[in-house]
């Protein structure tokens, strides 16, 4: 039998093809999940353990994805794997991921409104009215990057699994171990962050 | 009342559907009449919709290789 050399695009074939041990397929599923599985080691570790969290998993997963009968999504079943092994890890260590939380506006947000509740320094652009523009402007999307990734761990996890891997927001919660609220949270504080600095990038030219 | 600020607040449980009813029918009667707001809620969808391709780690070669050649260990063994 020949190995499929050609990319699998549908989920139950691609969870067939790594049951029956294709490598060619583990290493197509590497690529594609394995960003989105450090996503969620990176919310509870440090760098170079969420890689070997990462590794560990698809070292697990060559045996484990056999009795996988696809009721979550193969997406959804690799990060909980990830995550449950980050919380065995913190757990042996005794330690515990921090959750301060609290308030859902941003500073440089909170700040621009008068006592009263009004709006004092107003959003100064729409940016619905510039969105192709600012898709396509590569500068902008470097400053992008650079925002995105220094965010802080949490929020960007969160973040990239609720926007950019459109999990369900309770899949989110159940992954990161965090209740709705706190997620909502996060996700309006970086969506904040965003906007301001594409505000200031389209003002100022610079990142 | 809701106040701008309140409104601040709420916008991305007002963006994802998620407010109650009534708080829900609050935001879209202070939009009708808060042209600031409006500017704010079209920016945070906006933002949410930037960071959609984005919020992605990126795979250095070196540690793709090494995921893939222990998955090889682990499906000859
Ligand atoms: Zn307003």
């Amino acid at each position: 039998m020949a190995l499929p050399t050609e990319r699998i695009t549908d989920d139950s074939n691609l969870v067939s093809a790594l049951q029956a041990g294709d490598q060619q397929a583990f290493h197509q599923a590497v690529r594609e999940f394995s960003p989105g599985m450090l996503a969620v080691a990176r919310y509870y570790l440090d760098p170079s353990s969420a890689e070997d969290v990462v590794q560990e998993t698809w070292v697990n997963v060559v045996e484990a994805v056999k009795k996988f009968e696809g009721r979550s999504g193969l997406k959804t079943w690799l990060h909980r794997i990830v995550a449950n092994r980050c919380k065995n890890r913190l757990r042996t260590a005794n330690r515990e991921v921090s959750s301060e939380f609290g308030e859902a506006l941003e500073p440089g947000i909170a700040s621009r409104f008068e006592s009263g509740g009004r709006w004092a320094t107003p959003p100064r652009l729409r940016l619905e009215e510039h969105a192709e523009l600012l898709m396509e402007n590569g500068a902008l999307n470097d400053c992008l990057d650079k925002h995105l990734s220094a965010l802080p761990e949490q929020q960007r996890s969160a973040v990239m699994l609720y926007e950019a891997h459109q999990h369900k927001a309770e899949d989110v919660c159940n992954i990161l171990d965090i209740s709705a609220s706190n997620l909502r949270v996060l996700v309006h504080r970086a969506r904040q962050k965003i906007y301001l600095m594409v505000e200031d990038f389209q003002e100022t030219g610079e990142c | 009342m809701l106040m701008c600020r309140d409104l601040a607040r709420i916008g991305s449980d007002y963006i994802d559907g998620q407010l109650s009813t009534a708080d829900n029918f609050s935001v879209k009667m202070h939009l009708l009449m808060c042209r600031h707001c409006r500017s704010f809620i079209g920016n945070l969808r906006e933002s949410a919709q930037l960071m959609k391709g984005h919020a992605d780690y990126h795979l250095y070669e070196e540690y793709l290789r090494r995921l893939e050649s222990s998955i090889d260990e682990a499906l000859k063994g």
